[in-house]
């Protein structure tokens, strides 16, 4: 099991489950990327030309720019961000932690190559591992330290 | 588990020991062990950089609230009456519960949008009470609330930091 500094030092993103991410074609109009946002549960679409990266639209871009002003029909091309910091599958959780804290970012595109479909790693990824690994420390937990059941079964 | 005060085994988990009565809660709580999954246990949440809160009346639009996130920059905000905690109101709502629902953020109040009665920790909580909660029931955004009033919130970030600045900070090599 290990340290979770060598968790974090020997882990590859290749190791994180895929999360489940919509791509869109830079003409995808808004609305239908809040529909696919909504019902896939997602938290970003990753906007491609054919398989080749080129944008990413996040929930935070929906409270900052498009929330109070509509837009609905505009192609999701004229709203998305660029691409800051990107990760690869060889790259380990410490990079990407490092990425996202010191970028600030919440979620980190994989722009994919030979062949793999575009990704995205999110911190909750993260902590989703590392709980797993360390499930006496962080999942067999009541929520609460003061919790106390009322009968020997807590039934 | 055995009773420190009388040696009877009892059941893990009991709260009390069947023979003496001696409170037994939290003893089989899994021990702090050392390195930074020791600080996971040991750590107080009140001591990492939590998110300050921003605070809406139940009684705002959700035009004001998405305004009050926007200037300050954060994901969620916080909604309280008198100082005490009613409701959580985040970037996700926005989507699901307005934009894809057709409310008028204008005439809306938040209250109708929220989620009421927030999960909340207090920030004597250890880390790892919050790393439960997200990765155990999906929270994103926690508030830290200390004898009924709000003293910030914690989110993925924050705990993205907490493991940045005790693990990688530490462990990277000079350069």
């Amino acid at each position: 099991m290990g340290s979770v500094e060598k968790l974090l030092a020997k882990v590859r993103i290749r190791d994180l489950p895929r999360r489940r991410v919509c791509t869109v074609s830079r003409s995808t109009s808004l609305g239908e990327v809040y529909r696919l946002l909504d019902e896939e549960h997602s938290v970003a679409v990753l906007v491609c030309d054919d398989n080749d990266l080129v944008g990413i639209f996040t929930e935070r871009d929906i409270l900052n720019r498009t929330a109070l002003e509509g837009h609905s029909d505009t192609p999701i091309g004229d709203l998305m961000s660029p691409i800051k910091g990107s990760l690869s599958t060889d790259d380990r959780l410490a990079d990407a932690i490092a990425l996202m804290h010191e970028g600030g970012y919440r979620h980190v595109p994989l722009p994919g190559s030979k062949g793999e479909k575009p990704g995205l790693v999110g911190g909750r990824d993260i902590l989703l591992l590392i709980a797993e690994h360390y499930p006496e420390t962080l999942l067999n937990l009541p929520p609460r330290l003061d919790q106390r059941m009322t009968t020997p079964e807590g039934g | 588990m055995l009773c420190p005060n009388c040696d009877t085994d009892n059941i893990p988990g009991v709260d009390v020991c069947e023979a003496c009565g001696t409170e037994l809660a939290g003893m089989d709580l899994p021990e702090a062990r050392s390195g930074f999954r020791g600080k996971l246990l040991t750590a107080r949440m009140g001591d990492l950089p939590v998110s300050e809160p921003v605070l809406v009346s139940p009684d705002d639009t959700v035009r004001e609230a998405i305004e009050r996130m926007r200037e300050a920059q954060v994901g969620c905000v916080l909604v309280a009456t008198d100082g005490k905690l009613v409701g959580l109101f985040n970037e996700r709502h926005v989507l699901t519960r307005v934009l894809r629902k057709g409310i008028d953020v204008a005439s809306t109040p938040v209250s109708e949008v929220m989620s009421p009665k927030p999960f909340e920790l207090s920030p004597e909580d250890p880390p790892a009470f919050a790393i439960h909660s997200m990765v155990a029931y999906g929270f994103r955004h926690l508030p830290l609330v200390s004898q009924g009033k709000i003293v910030g919130y914690i989110s993925v970030r924050n705990i993205l930091a907490f493991l940045h600045d005790g693990v990688i900070a530490d462990t990277a090599p000079a350069s």
